[in-house]
């Protein structure tokens, strides 16, 4: 959640930087369990929106080359509008790497697990919906597939023809889930707990440090990054720097553990 | 005292015409195995979902009479306070689960329960040594096959210690080997627990000799019968009953051991030989025109050969059907030859166009309404659907949308490729698909249909292509293909064997 509240809220390229090492840092322990797709996926993100912007944007001083007035993308070429490409893109990456993240390292039963009584009905329903997100893709996926073999377009101009069919397939999946919830007792009563969720120091740490995170973005000013002001961004303010260092936490943790486990192996 | 009583009950869905179930009464008693049977669309369902409340409670609609369930009444007490007493496993394998991994999700329903954490741990322990999920306990529900999340579903039902175990059509997604594996299941839980077990299901051949009772629906109304009266009637029966109803043999077998001791009275010594209404004329040198031509394909995801060496002529006129089990590569050979995918070594030469129906084509379908799916399509194609013109596509059941579908992908197809047609189709649906691919044969078609669907296919095809890794191992007529083969057997042939597929080849 600090993480992305830190890739919305500042585009200074430093910070975005340094976010980014950390996002990394604390996606290699987990590395090997979800392929490539997701990173691809990302990448594309962030070098679409630098095309885009380079190649639309007439703006910005600082002019790479003049294509001759082709319509659309003739005329001037600025780096500055690489650069603004570029931090949107960033921003994009960020969002889907933190996702990814979150994917592959927390399970929903352990969030219903964390969360008190009371809010237990809101945190199932929570969990259903992160599960849900997954196969409603793999769903579109089908759909799409589907329309291929009957010989329709496939592009994205077909996007809206896919939304009924795939709203259709959530709702009637919703409906199952809600029976089999309710075949399954949920709800009946005060619910007890096969596996309590056991907080340890690490995971401490770890709460805190993003709770501190939090609050430090969005408390400490932005010091705003716009390319076609200055191209060269203005130097981050400290804090925000160690604000977002705070988020590589879970990484430092997790090879503190490994050096632990190391030198019981040892 | 009965552990489920049904009075009197009549039920209408909210804005439907015709009422799902009309007057139905009935008991199921301690203990006792009970096979639901029915067309699709004949209330299957619906019956099986008032007897946990989900009917009328999560539905809605119009409901009289009463349902009681360990003397609760189901009009009183939803779903979840049923719970305890009805333990229920839904037809698709993948939208029952809530939580990630398999213990976990074990373990939910005995949290909702309110049970103290040894008591669940004991619970969850067991259920996993009784329906024998042990290698699965740490897995993602998200890496199981299908077969494999019915078991779970199944287990995570049994934990609750429910008095009744009601499954709707646990099998009907799966492939034979897997619908094998959770039938093995249910029938385990049946002998050594004495699970009291409502099941409705297609593969009848399997678990009629087990049951107590068999509850038959049509459009609605309920016949409560023991299994013989109920097979002798009709409706979805084993072969075996086919047979024995045609040699007067009494009483009926529901199964090949009760069956063993009336075969022996056959007729010694009929010629060994296919019937003569088969396997003639249908070689793979046959006479029709040649409708497509592969040779030497070799296809590999990763690596691993899926396809190798495939070399086949197929002709027009011709009901193929390739069989082979999970993973052997009929899917892939499919694809291959409707140029979904493009083979990596090797050619397809087809005179004709291709059409593959996937397995799922249900999804193929996603208009407001038939009408709309049909749009552009000639009279021939639209004729048979005219009374379904203005419903809308996923209100039919599964083996309307299936005929809907494969009418529609090849309509203008020379050269149809069906993967899967038959799965969970009830039988009189299975027949009418056989009659509409031999029709489409007979008018110059050629057609090629991947199948686990053993008496199927015996029925159907003219040619049997046997596939195992990768590799095409038997080709001919369906009789000299089948008849020696012991995974791809029919019951009959089973049962009598020299050949004889079918209850009514055998001469008596």
């Amino acid at each position: 959640m600090a993480a992305l509240a830190a890739a919305f809220i500042d585009r200074n390229p430093y910070v975005q930087a340094l976010l980014l090492l950390a996002v990394i840092n604390v996606y290699l322990p987990y590395r090997g369990r979800h392929p490539a797709g997701t990173w691809k996926f990302g990448l594309a993100l962030a070098i679409v929106p630098i095309v885009f912007s380079a190649a639309l944007s007439r703006f910005g001083r600082h002019v790479l080359f003049t294509l001759p007035p082709i319509p659309i993308i003739g005329g001037r070429w600025t780096l500055d509008a690489v650069a603004f490409g570029a931090s949107t893109g960033l921003a994009l990456l960020l969002t889907v790497a933190v996702f990814a993240i979150l994917q592959s390292t927390v399970r929903s039963a352990d969030v219903v697990a964390i969360l008190p009584r009371p809010l237990y009905r809101a945190g199932t329903t929570v969990a259903l919906a992160l599960a849900f997100a997954p196969k409603t893709l793999a769903a579109f996926q089908s759909i799409r597939e589907a329309r291929q073999l009957r010989g329709q377009r496939a592009g994205w101009r077909a996007a809206p023809a896919l939304l009924l069919p795939l709203l259709l397939t959530t709702l009637e999946r919703a409906l199952q889930y809600g029976e089999s919830l309710d075949a399954r007792g949920f709800g009946s009563g005060r619910r007890s707990r096969y596996r309590p969720f056991h907080w340890t120091a690490a995971d401490l740490m770890v709460v805190i440090a993003s709770l501190a995170a939090i609050v430090a973005i969005a408390l400490l000013p932005v010091v705003p990054y716009n390319p076609y002001v200055d191209l060269v961004p203005a130097a981050p303010n400290p804090d925000r720097l160690i604000a977002v260092g705070l988020l590589a936490v879970p990484a430092v943790i997790a090879s503190l553990l490994r050096v632990d486990h190391a030198h019981h192996h040892a | 005292m009965p552990i489920i009583t049904l009075e009197a009950v009549s039920y209408r869905y909210p804005e439907a015409e015709q009422p799902a179930l009309s007057d139905i009464t009935a008991a199921v008693n301690p203990g006792e195995v009970i096979l639901l049977r029915g067309a699709s669309g004949s209330g299957k369902s619906t019956l099986l979902r008032c007897l946990n409340g989900l009917v009328p409670h999560s539905t809605g609609g119009q409901f009289r009479g009463r349902v009681l369930v360990c003397g609760l009444d189901t009009r009183d007490h939803p779903p979840r306070q049923l719970a305890t007493h009805v333990g229920f496993v839904f037809q698709h394998p993948d939208a029952q689960f809530v939580l990630e991994d398999v213990e976990a999700e074990l373990a939910f329903g005995l949290e909702n329960l309110g049970l103290p954490r040894p008591l669940m741990r004991k619970r969850v322990e067991e259920v996993i040594d009784q329906v024998g999920i042990n290698p699965l306990r740490r897995r993602r529900i998200d890496t199981l096959s299908g077969g494999e999340r019915q078991r779970v579903a199944i287990a995570a039902a049994v934990a609750m210690h429910p008095d009744a175990l009601v499954l709707d059509e646990p099998t009907s997604q799966l492939d034979p080997q897997a619908a094998e594996d959770v039938l093995q299941v249910v029938l385990r839980l049946v002998a050594e627990l004495g699970m009291t077990t409502i099941i409705a299901e297609h593969r009848v051949e399997r678990i009629a000799p087990f049951v107590d009772r068999i509850w038959t629906l049509d459009a609605g109304v309920l016949r409560d019968q023991t299994p013989r009266i109920a097979l002798a009637e009709g409706g979805a029966r084993p072969p075996v009953v086919d047979l024995a109803l045609r040699a007067g043999w009494t009483p009926i077998p529901l199964g090949l051991r009760d069956a063993r001791v009336h075969a022996q009275r056959l007729p010694a010594n009929p010629p060994p030989q296919p019937s003569p209404t088969r396997g003639e004329g249908d070689l793979p040198g046959g006479s029709g025109l040649i409708i497509c031509r592969v040779d030497g394909l070799d296809y590999r995801y990763q690596g691993v050969p899926a396809v190798q060496g495939v070399s086949l002529t197929l002709r027009r006129g011709q009901v193929v059907a390739l069989m082979g089990r999970n993973g052997s590569g009929k899917t892939t050979l499919l694809k291959l030859i409707g140029g979904a995918m493009r083979p990596q070594r090797g050619t397809v030469t087809n005179e004709g166009v291709a059409a593959y129906v996937p397995q799922d084509a249900d999804s193929l379908l996603f208009a407001a309404s038939v009408d709309e799916e049909l749009r552009g399509q000639s009279a021939e194609v639209v004729a048979p659907f005219a009374a379904w013109l203005h419903r809308y596509p996923r209100d039919l059941s599964s083996g309307e949308r299936q005929q809907l579908a494969i009418a529609l992908m090849g309509a203008r197809a020379d050269l149809l490729l069906l993967d899967e047609p038959t799965r969970g189709l009830d039988p009189e649906v299975k027949r009418a698909l056989s009659s509409y691919l031999q029709t489409r044969a007979g008018a110059g078609a050629g057609i090629l249909v991947a199948t686990h669907d053993v008496e199927w296919a015996a029925r159907t095809a003219d040619r049997i292509l046997l596939i195992a890794d990768g590799e095409i191992y038997a080709d001919g007529p369906p009789a000299a293909v089948l008849s020696d083969s012991l995974v791809f057997a029919t019951q009959i042939s089973k049962l009598v064997g020299r050949g004889w597929l079918l209850p009514e080849e055998v001469p008596l």
